[in-house]
């Protein structure tokens, strides 16, 4: 396995290329600077740290030099030759991206012998490219298209005076994701970089040399990857384009609205590219302390899923027990009625994984006018000690893009791979760049990258709390200067939850006391879904089990489509509300269903696993007769005569606010305390614990179907079939 | 220094009057309108058949002419008045047709809802 | 002038005719409400449909030859009920009716007129071939 990045071989220095952070400030993390060089970028002076490339010095001034091979957050490959200029005293141009700087060097972006240069190179990748770009998905968004219009010649020499055809390639198959166009391909190789650097799955490379080189698996093979979406972006030329986006639509007839994605717990942008009121794809959006510029496959590729299954209208059981399409009147009317005539006490609300804020807080208001308090979310959380009353008890308080700096992360019962692929590519970052190591308690999973397995019992979380342990994992944590401790929030369901997390943070406090760096966060908890901090913050009680027990007579379920809420156990005469944006679980089983918007068609608040707020935009209108989830809940109230006292998005946002500042805090992480009173009001719950961890996305197929819209998603299926059917594969 | 006086200059510019010069004869360009306007109604009413009475279009002229009573700007009432110079010579001329003189009356305009409800109920906003 | 002619009694016997032949005073009130006129004349033929096809020259000609429709229609009888072959007869381009016209020229591939169903049930509809933006979740039916 790649340990090394290709820059540290190359003697180059590596803090440049790692994204420069905000949040980069433990003193003991910044050697002492080596003093700058000044070099000259067409004439304009430019100080530098030594081993900086010419073309990083460049882009400070300002300067863009044409590059394919080179991308920031890969190693550098020096392929490409686009990024060749002029600097005084060489005696041949040098590959920019490649090159460090030296004292006083003198580099010309826009000599002569660059543009020439330039102009070379690019009629040879012109020479073997197909002339193909009116049917080519890249044409719009192509950097080879771009260049070759900045920087390529005005004519060509390429006369096919042999009639022997430009090269050809053989398209691959790599799986129901990527289309692979590769006589288009210019072998930049940053597909190849990024799914060995990135993903972790060293399946591509190149076979060939000259004429002959291609790239690909080697054997047909898929590409088993949760990211490799990202190697679409990547892919300067249209070699590799999306499969279900091909030949929908060209960038600029799209419009694009910046939002937030809901299908894992991380919360990463997006953006979401539209077209007549059809959400087409979505990309990813930079933000360096979430995603930064990368997107799992599942955030990326579910959207067809937002198309099918949908609620386009209210629906009630007719007197032969099927659900009928309704008017919006009659529909609030029956719930409202079902909801009044109903003993507060035998009232429950259950909210699923891709509620948002606004509707949260809400349906919980609503609740507590009807005189209820239960208000529950389908994941469970222990209430015992501390419960959820210290935010720092079920948040990832590290931070994700703190985990880079970690030197040591141990996992309890999580496969972040599958339950936040962004979370396991910075810790692999991590692991690749810094030598951070990795410990896993629970099943054996690929998480690719290595890592020590310690066990699978939650037995082994007890001994390293109580210091009693004898595994080298302990010594490791204990002479960790950065710690970080992820506990998966899936463990907490069992009769042991309590415990676990008693252990855990008794674990992370002993460590946090240890450490030099005061600022530093070890405690971790990894939530499944977008909903639950904020279901949290805002007052919710996590798990239904209790409630479900004491026999309610109305069930009110904003969105919870995870299984958890059966007709099987409830009582006969229950009444099911079900709002929500997609026909699956939870509508199956409802008596009144309320159709609301999924979260490319509101405005809507989602916190993410670390405590951020972040916003989701509207980018196509709710279909049919949908609405709003929070209009819904306040238009129900209104019925019942319970009527909540907002009515605009601005008033639900100040209720909010008045819940918990830190949801309406939009892009901000509040700072997360008192973990010593959370360890202490869980000491009593350390009890002795057998069980054994286990997680319930294991393999590369569990991972894509987990929610209502990845469900309903024609991509997610076919990404399961064909990653079942490659398991058979010899390869 | 000759932009900064420039500027200033444009700033304080007086600016030409459209018909008239004062208040006053503003004032006085109005109720010629309006009186103008009032004594054609009955003609109005006849030559386009309405369904209305003479009272009630007197009590249209006047809520119409009232709709604009915050105006203050000279120039912004001469225009007004210019504009209801134009209107009245096409109603009396003939050159509307009854449909033209029932829009006044805004007939088939529905009032848009304004509570939480019942907009909630007539539309997906 | 005859004095039967001079008294009007002709009218008057067109009148009891129109009777006889419409079935009393019952009959031709029946017709007036169905067909809003009454008349006499000589039965020419019938179409495969049942409707009757009159012919009498002492009205003016354009009413001299109409149709009286199939019982089965009641009120929703339909100017495309006339079968094609009837047509021409009815509407004065050829004075033989189908029956008596030798000359009409029969292919395999003609086909039996048919009526008009718009407005029916049996109405063409135009139907939509693009495909839905969204795809509306069906509940699942109880048995």
């Amino acid at each position: 396995m790649l340990r090394q990045p290709l820059s540290r071989a190359l003697a180059l220095s590596s803090p440049a290329r790692v994204a420069p952070l905000a949040a980069r400030r433990y003193a003991d993390a910044v050697p002492a600077q080596p003093e700058k060089v000044e070099v000259f970028i067409d004439d304009q002076p430019v100080h530098v740290l030594p081993g900086t490339t010419v073309l990083q010095a460049a882009a400070q001034v300002g300067v863009e030099i044409p590059r394919f091979c080179y991308h920031e957050r890969l190693a550098v490959a020096g392929n490409c030759r686009m990024c060749l200029v002029e600097v005084e005293k060489s005696p041949k141009p040098v590959a920019a991206c490649a090159m460090p700087v030296m004292k006083g060097m003198r580099v010309k972006t826009n000599s002569d012998l660059t543009r020439k240069a330039r102009e070379g190179v690019m009629e040879f990748l012109l020479v073997n490219h197909p002339l193909d770009c009116p049917i080519c998905d890249q044409g719009g968004e192509c950097d080879l298209q771009d260049q070759s219009m900045a920087f390529g010649s005005d004519r060509s020499r390429f006369t096919d005076i042999h009639f022997s055809g430009k090269r050809a390639v053989e398209d691959k198959d790599v799986g129901p994701l990527i289309k692979t166009i590769m006589t288009r391909c210019i072998h930049c190789t940053r597909c190849i970089r990024f799914a060995s650097e990135v993903a972790g799955v060293d399946d591509f490379g190149t076979t060939g040399r000259g004429t002959e080189m291609q790239v690909g698996t080697y054997v047909e093979k898929m590409f088993l990857s949760e990211l490799s979406g990202n190697i679409i972006d990547l892919c300067p030329v249209g070699a590799l384009t999306s499969k279900p986006y091909s030949f929908a639509a060209r960038p600029w007839e799209t419009r694009r609205i910046d939002s937030v994605d809901v299908l894992d717990p991380l919360g990463s942008n997006i953006v979401v590219a539209t077209r007549t009121n059809e959400v087409l794809r979505i990309l990813p959006r930079t933000n360096e302390e979430i995603n930064e510029e990368w997107l799992s496959d599942k955030s990326r590729f579910a959207c067809d899923g937002l198309k099918r299954q949908r609620l386009v209208t209210p629906m009630l059981k007719d007197s032969r027990g099927n659900l009928a399409p309704v008017e919006w009147e009659d529909a609030v009317v029956a719930a409202a009625r079902a909801l009044r005539d109903c003993p507060p006490d035998k009232l429950l609300a259950v909210a699923g994984g891709l509620a948002d804020a606004e509707a949260l807080v809400a349906l919980k208001d609503l609740l507590n006018r009807l005189g209820s308090e239960h208000v529950c979310t389908e994941h469970y959380f222990p209430t015992q000690g501390a419960g959820t009353d210290l935010r720092s008890s079920y948040l990832l308080n590290t931070k994700i893009a703190n985990v880079e700096d970690a030197d040591f992360v141990l996992l309890i019962g999580t496969n972040t791979r599958f339950e936040a692929p962004l979370l396991n590519a910075r810790i692999r970052k991590a692991f690749i760049h810094k030598e951070t190591d990795v410990a896993l308690v629970g099943p054996k999973v690929d998480l690719t990258y290595e890592y020590t397995h310690v066990g699978d019992s939650a037995s082994i979380v007890k001994d390293f709390a109580s210091g009693t342990s004898s595994h080298e994992v302990m010594k490791r944590l204990q002479q960790a200067k950065r710690p970080v401790v992820i506990l998966g929030a899936d463990q907490l369901k069992s009769e042991e939850g309590p415990a676990l997390l008693a252990y855990t943070q008794e674990l992370a406090h002993k460590l946090q006391e240890n450490l030099q760096d005061k600022e530093w966060k070890v405690l971790n908890v990894l939530q499944r879904t977008a909903s639950q901090v904020a279901a949290l913050d805002i007052g919710y009680q996590p798990g239904v089990g209790q409630a479900l027990a004491a026999g309610p007579k109305v069930v009110y379920l904003l969105g919870a489509d995870s299984g958890v809420v059966t007709r099987e156990s409830l009582p006969e005469d229950v009444t099911i509300i079900y709002q929500g944006h997609h026909g699956d679980v939870g509508a199956s089983i409802a008596d009144i269903v309320l159709p609301g918007a999924a979260y490319t068609e509101k405005r809507a608040t989602y916190v993410n696993a670390e405590g951020r707020a972040q916003q989701t935009l509207v980018a196509v209108s709710p279909p049919g007769k949908a609405r709003e989830d929070w209009k819904i809940i306040r238009a129900l109230s209104e019925v019942l005569g319970a009527g909540l006292p907002y009515d605009t998005l601005d008033e639900v946002r100040d209720r909010l606010s008045q819940v918990s500042p830190a949801l309406v805090a939009y892009g901000d992480v509040q700072p997360n305390n008192y973990f010593a009173q959370a360890r202490a009001l869980a000491q009593s719950l350390q009890k002795p614990v057998s069980g054994k961890l286990d997680v319930q996305l294991k393999q590369l197929e569990d991972f894509f179907m987990t929610d209502a819209i990845s469900r309903a998603s024609p991509t997610m299926a076919k990404c399961v079939q064909a990653v079942l059917k490659q398991k058979n594969s010899p390869y | 220094m000759s932009a900064a006086r420039q500027a200033i200059k444009v700033g304080t510019k007086n600016v030409r009057p459209v018909l008239s010069v004062n208040h006053g004869e503003a004032k006085r360009r109005v109720l010629n309108l309006y009186k103008a306007w009032y004594r054609q109604i009955p003609y109005l009413v006849k030559d386009y058949d309405m369904p209305k009475s003479e009272e009630q279009c007197r009590e249209k002229l006047k809520e119409m002419f009232l709709n604009n009573k915050h105006v203050s700007d000279i120039r912004v009432i001469d225009m007004l008045v210019i504009k209801g110079q134009m209107e009245l010579k096409e109603a009396v001329n003939l050159w509307k047709q009854k449909g033209h003189m029932m829009a006044y009356f805004k007939p088939t305009e529905e009032p848009k809802p304004k509570d939480f409800l019942s907009k909630f109920f007539s539309s997906n906003e | 002038m005859s004095l039967g002619k001079y008294l009007a009694l002709d009218k008057l016997a067109n009148l009891f005719n129109i009777l006889k032949q419409n079935g009393g005073i019952r009959g031709t009130l029946y017709k007036l409400y169905r067909q809003e006129e009454a008349k006499d004349g000589v039965l020419v033929g019938e179409d495969k449909f049942g409707n009757k096809y009159y012919e009498n020259p002492r009205y003016f000609y354009g009413r001299s030859r109409w149709v009286e429709y199939n019982e089965k229609f009641h009120l929703n009888y339909d100017a495309s009920q006339v079968t094609s072959e009837w047509y021409g007869w009815l509407h004065y381009k050829t004075d033989l009716p189908p029956h008596q016209d030798p000359s009409r020229p029969k292919y395999k591939w003609m086909i039996d007129g048919n009526e008009n169903l718009s407005g029916t049930t049996g109405q063409y509809t135009p139907y939509s071939t693009t495909r839905p933006k969204v795809e509306a979740w069906m509940p699942k039916k109880a048995e």
